[in-house]
């Protein structure tokens, strides 16, 4: 479903990836760990269509995302990690909003639903985004990207700044998007979330992919102690 | 595009502090159309009032010398338009008032500058402050953030994931600010056609409809260029400070820097170059009070050989009122030629000004403001003419009278009756037709149009430019 086949990125000479290969099968979720300036975000922005690479292929369900981005766009649902809304909207209508802007209609009662699925509380529903924890924001960000029926979810740090308990709803619906044939890409420097959400784990340093495990071949604290060595090296 | 206007009027609707701004525009704008409603309607009046008394005194003339009568002279007022109240343009320093007497074109008096005591540098709240000045400002404060908020926000990136154009994005953003900036424009002409309501007519109407057209092209102008500053910088900051540059320099510098050049390209006289001027050619010709003058000799030898008479006193005519005439067109002929080459010298002023506009439009607003609101110096100028073609008429219908209504050459005690003076038409002021307004300021309109146009292509290569991440 995603694929990177050779990527190679830099900007002004300076390299951001360097031969990159990994793929996403459809239901899966693979996690993206790495520090700050790794390559993880320039990954989903070339996902996205927004950066291209300078040689090597970036692609979605088979069609390349620099060349095809607004059909790969289509496809795709991306969670940042912070989810500016409009903080003038309810939850209801910055959902039918960027429904709409996506071409997409919905009765009241259905984006209702799908806010409901998605984890935030009705009594928000109709409440200011203003008034909104981050939290709640990542919600309506997470029901955009499901109303939207996106067939693949890119996600920048999610859950950065969550509280536990928010980033535990976060994983659970994102495992259900997983069980529903969702294909995700997790970018995250949070190394228990990934271990507990995602199947296979990537290591990133420098733009450079240094390792891939399966999630259930390692336990968290060797996962730290892996992802520790890696960085110090 | 338009579910991304519909969401900017929301953002628009829900805003408390614009919407506190809007009605404290609209308040103020409520303010000073009322007082210039009230401001005209008490000119007029005013005006009608001296202009009736003025006509029953002249009416009331039992006898008199028609001489005498022509130093008595009248007054003709300049009538306040009915748009006036919306862009008093040039009126307040040009004056209202006028003397028509004999043998001298006099200057217009009693403006509204010269009345006032002046205690503000910036003068009185008008509508055409609120108009020129305030809604571009409020327009700019609402437009400089738009894209770049989006930008920082990292909204840009999910807006365009969703499906919205670049393009579509900004234009629908200039157009939503835009329609704002429409809205208190059919504010102003709600409020207006309220206070004006049994004066409207078709022209008043259609000139409107032009003053507010030059209006919306401007604010499209300010809003869209605002906008693109605001995609093309990642600071909003930096696009508030680069389009506040350009208002700066658009409503301050330029229109200054301009009338300044216009004014060395084509020098209008000082009013003592322009009187003295005026005074040296007229001397040069015949004075109906200096029997000694060359020309007094040439018309009584032809008046007396055309009367076949030997003397002054055999004709059956008053010579003094022939003499007079001639006087006074010779006067007329020195008054054409100067006041013909200052209404040159303002034309070519007003044409270079016009061009003006391809560098800033806002001058091409404030000319067409002023065109279409009768008060721009084009109307001014057609007043004065007027006033001195009835001035010429009706010297003449005295000085003829004086000379062929029964009396002989020295006879200055002869007096003309009542009748004659109730006989002679009052000034009627001509307004000047729409089509030609237009003709004058089809320019000013054209150049507010391709700087739309040209705002349109800056939105199309900024959205191309536009870098989402």
């Amino acid at each position: 479903m995603i694929r990177l086949q050779d990527v190679h990125k830099s900007f002004k000479g300076n390299p951001a990836i360097q031969n990159l290969t990994l793929q996403v099968e459809k239901g899966e979720i693979l996690g993206l760990l790495g520090a700050n300036g790794a390559g993880k975000s320039t990954t989903i922005n070339m996902l996205l269509g927004f950066l291209s690479p300078d040689s090597g292929s970036v692609s979605i369900k088979q069609l390349d995302a620099t060349q095809r981005a607004s059909e790969v766009r289509q496809l795709v649902g991306y969670i940042p990690e912070n989810v500016n809304l409009y903080s003038y909207l309810t939850g209801v209508e910055n959902l039918d909003y960027f429904c709409r802007l996506a071409g997409l209609r919905y009765a009241k009662k259905e984006l209702e639903d799908v806010l409901t699925t998605c984890g935030l509380q009705s009594e928000a529903h109709h409440q200011k985004v203003a008034n909104y924890s981050k939290g709640m924001r990542q919600k309506v960000g997470i029901a955009i990207a499901y109303a939207k029926k996106a067939e693949v979810y890119l996600l920048d740090e999610p859950a950065s700044g969550l509280d536990p308990l928010a980033s535990n709803e976060l994983s659970d619906l994102l495992k259900k998007l997983a069980s529903e044939g969702a294909t995700i890409l997790m970018a995250s420097h949070d190394i228990f979330r990934v271990r507990e959400v995602c199947h296979r784990i990537g290591i990133l340093k420098k733009g450079t992919l240094i390792k891939e495990i399966r999630s259930d071949a390692i336990s968290a604290s060797e996962l730290e102690q892996l992802y520790l060595e890696f960085m110090k090296n | 595009m338009w579910q991304i206007i519909k969401n900017e009027g929301y953002f628009l609707s829900r805003s408390r502090t614009l919407l506190g701004t809007s009605l404290a525009f609209l308040l103020m704008l409520f303010l000073t159309l009322f007082l210039g409603h009230q401001q005209t309607q008490q000119q007029t009046q005013a005006y009608q009032t001296a202009k009736d008394h003025l006509r029953a005194q002249w009416e009331g003339i039992k006898e008199m010398n028609p001489h005498g009568a022509a130093h008595y002279g009248t007054y003709v007022f300049k009538p306040a338009n009915l748009l006036g109240s919306l862009d008093e343009g040039v009126n307040t320093v040009t004056g209202n008032v006028l003397r028509v007497e004999g043998h001298v074109q006099n200057e217009i008096v009693h403006s509204e500058a010269s009345q006032m005591q002046s205690i503000s540098k910036f003068g009185k709240l008008k509508s055409s402050l609120l108009l020129q000045f305030i809604v571009p400002l409020l327009l700019i404060f609402l437009a400089f953030h738009t894209v770049s908020s989006e930008k920082q926000s990292g909204r840009l990136k999910l807006l365009v994931l969703q499906g919205a154009k670049p393009f579509s994005l900004i234009f629908a953003k200039t157009l939503a600010i835009w329609s704002y900036g429409l809205l208190l424009l059919m504010a102003v002409l709600l409020v207006y056609t309220l206070f004006n309501f049994q004066n409207l007519d078709a022209e008043v109407l259609t000139r409107s409809v032009l003053f507010f057209l030059s209006y919306a092209l401007y604010y499209f102008i300010l809003t869209g260029l605002t906008v693109f500053f605001s995609s093309r910088w990642q600071n909003a900051t930096v696009a508030l400070t680069s389009m506040l540059g350009i208002w700066i320099v658009w409503t301050i510098f330029l229109p200054n820097i301009l009338m300044s050049s216009v004014e060395k390209w084509h020098p209008l006289p000082s009013r003592n170059e322009f009187k003295t001027a005026m005074k040296e050619d007229r001397s040069k010709g015949l004075d109906g009070h200096n029997p000694t003058d060359e020309r007094k000799k040439e018309l009584e030898e032809a008046t007396l050989k055309e009367y076949e008479v030997d003397s002054l006193s055999q004709l059956p005519i008053n010579f003094d009122g022939l003499l007079m005439q001639a006087d006074e067109e010779y006067g007329n002929q020195v008054w054409d030629k100067h006041f013909g080459q200052l209404r040159t010298v303002l034309t070519q002023q007003k044409q270079s000004l016009q061009l003006g506009g391809s560098i800033n439009p806002f001058i091409a607003l404030q000319n067409a403001s002023r065109g279409f609101a009768a008060s721009d110096n084009l109307h001014h100028q057609e007043f004065l003419v007027q006033v001195e073609q009835f001035r010429r008429v009706f010297i003449k219908a005295l000085n003829d009278k004086h000379a062929y209504g029964g009396s002989k050459t020295g006879d200055w005690g002869w007096k003309a009756d009542n009748a004659f003076f109730k006989s002679i038409p009052d000034f009627k002021y001509q307004p000047i037709t729409l089509a030609s307004v237009f003709s004058h300021y089809v320019l000013d309109l054209a150049i507010l149009m391709l700087w739309s146009i040209l705002t349109v292509v800056l939105l199309i290569l900024g959205a191309r430019k536009m870098q989402i991440v």
